[in-house]
């Protein structure tokens, strides 16, 4: 067949491709081992290519104020999540339904407060929080989460309802139900691995995020991306801590990320690509 | 009759569903706006009481800012960061793309793993790229010991840091070009470079005059993504190079966190703030225009 002539793949180019990978994976994989030596063996020259693992790293992290910001990072990414859910599910079928003019505006509206810095939220949130005693909370956090993950959630689940077709919420509407009914009912059940891949990559931002939590707790609500960080300046290099540490925040990532490997794409690149 | 009914019943719900988000979206996105460039009209310092609601002055942040040699030269270094960092991320996303561009079930699988940097936590990366660039622990030093070479400090050198917080920066952002492009490529039609090939053209030319000009927009556009993003390196710099040495790693957004946060001039930063604001916005704008004539030539 000759359709797929210039895209063959040859033992070539597979070579190339795996060696390119492993070359763009080496600095990770580089933390990933590092997580399991210990700090004997972290400062050893040369490096042992052969070395016998030792979990002591997670195990003394475990049992640190660590574990503690890490149950933070999960309670703030996903009530932010839910309550984003909430708000933004309704608010994306209501725009995929809605011609009116606005409409255009509103989506672009949405995308600008994503591409916005996020040091200029920052300052007004800091000084509100501040004022209202929300500084160093989980609920804070959960706000500022859900601000962001809210125009991700209508952007992202738009699509998903245009899908959906309108003949059949005719047909319903026709025989007497009301929207409300169509909507939970019918339209809804429909759209649920779009909203599971939206949930994921709405919890990914909130649980990924480094400066809001920087800037708004201190140690109560601490999250496990600061706490990494904290590491370094006050418990000393502990260069083995240190890597076991980044490895354990993203391990969620890793794998939600490869259970809403389809959506990825479309969530990542937020807009940039149609479709 | 019940047709109205119908419609007038849908609208309802609509607007019962899109209120909530828009009172929210109002609340988080516009008030904060607000409040910023309010703030930014006054000399607002946390420890001077009066100080938030000072108006005496309103523009004089905004009239210090083309004197104040830290805001020119972040902008500046916010350039070359930008710049470097684009363009590394465009040519090398792009040749991945290149490569990854067949058809096997395998190479489809492999495609998720290229994804990695770009879905890790940014202050894993940092990270990451803390413990390439320390030198008792580096993997760089040891090789570089193994050659009888020594190997400059990076983080901490005038030359390098830079260098060095635009390694990282194309590492991490590597990926969404690679995917931007990938979707390009794969939407160009088999035949052409087919009949290309059939006329005697060789992979150069099919490459400069088939595929280079059907991506070339996606490449721009993805260049331009990334140029809006690229005002949020801050992990990486917050850990790498904490701004310095000096000031040669201070980008704009950087100086505003260390204004409003390190030395408390919460009125001063609101106003390097705005100023980064209009910038980017003038970015997406032009991105939004070009994104418009597409559609149109479409």
């Amino acid at each position: 067949m000759s359709e797929h002539s210039g895209r063959r793949t040859t033992p070539g180019r597979l070579v190339a491709i795996v060696v390119t990978l492993l070359i763009l994976l080496s600095p990770f994989l580089w933390l990933l081992q590092m997580s399991f030596k210990s700090n004997d063996q972290i400062l050893q020259f040369p490096p042992p290519p052969i070395f016998t693992p030792t979990l002591e790293n997670y195990i003394s992290l475990w049992h640190s104020a660590f574990s503690a910001s890490f149950v933070n990072s999960l309670l703030s990414a996903s009530l932010s999540t839910a309550l984003a859910l909430l708000f933004g599910v309704p608010a994306a079928y209501a725009l995929s339904r809605w011609a009116g003019r606005g409409k255009h505006g509103l989506s672009f509206a949405i995308l600008v407060t994503r591409m916005a810095p996020p040091i200029a939220f920052t300052i007004p949130f800091f000084l509100f929080y501040r004022w209202i005693g929300l500084l160093d909370t989980i609920t804070g956090l959960v706000l500022v989460y859900t601000s962001f993950n809210l125009p991700l959630v209508i952007w992202m689940m738009q699509p998903f309802f245009d899908t959906v077709p309108i003949s059949l919420e005719e047909a319903a509407l026709v025989d007497g139900a009301r929207t409300r009914t169509v909507f939970t009912k019918i339209v809804l059940p429909m759209v649920t691995p779009g909203i599971a891949a939206t949930a994921i990559l709405c919890f990914l931002y909130a649980w990924n995020d480094f400066f809001f939590a920087l800037i708004l707790t201190r140690t109560n609500a601490r999250t496990a991306p600061v706490a990494v960080v904290n590491f370094m300046n006050y418990e000393g290099w502990e260069w083995g801590k240190i890597a076991a540490g980044g490895s354990l925040v993203m391990a969620p990532v890793l794998i939600f990320s490869l259970a809403v490997r389809r959506y990825l794409v479309s969530g990542l690149t937020a807009g940039a690509v149609k479709g | 009759m019940s047709q109205g009914g119908i419609d007038g019943e849908r609208r309802r719900f609509i607007a019962f569903a899109l209120t909530p988000s828009l009172i929210v979206l109002f609340a988080v996105a516009v008030l904060p706006a607000i409040y910023l460039v309010v703030t930014s009209l006054t000399p607002f310092q946390l420890t001077t009481p009066g100080s938030a609601t000072d108006f005496s002055a309103p523009l004089r942040n905004y009239g210090l800012l083309p004197g104040d040699p830290r805001f020119v030269n972040s902008l500046l270094v916010q350039a070359k960061l930008s710049f470097w960092g684009v363009l590394f991320q465009v040519l090398l996303g792009m040749l991945l793309a290149l490569l990854l561009n067949v058809q096997s079930r395998f190479v489809e699988f492999a495609r998720t793993f290229f994804l990695i940097p770009m879905v890790l936590p940014p202050i894993v990366v940092a990270v990451i790229w803390k413990l390439i660039y320390t030198p008792d622990i580096s993997p760089l030093n040891y090789s570089a010991q193994l050659l009888n070479f020594t190997m400059p400090a990076l983080t901490s050198s005038v030359d390098f840091a830079l260098t060095a917080i635009i390694i990282a920066d194309t590492w991490e952002w590597l990926p969404f070009t690679f995917l931007m492009v990938l979707a390009a490529l794969q939407t160009i039609p088999e035949e052409y470079s087919e009949a290309a090939l059939v006329d005697g053209a060789n992979k150069l030319q099919i490459f400069w005059y088939v595929t280079l000009p059907f991506i070339t927009p996606i490449l721009v556009i993805s260049g331009m993504f990334r140029l809006i993003d690229s005002v949020k390196a801050f992990p990486l710099i917050f850990l790498l190079t904490g701004g310095g040495p000096g000031t040669v790693t201070e980008v704009t957004n950087y100086y505003a966190y260390l204004l409003a946060f390190d030395t408390n001039e919460i009125g001063y930063s609101s106003a390097v703030t705005v100023v980064m604001l209009l910038l980017v916005a003038g970015v997406s704008l032009g991105l939004v225009w070009m994104g418009r004539r597409r559609e149109a030539m479409a």
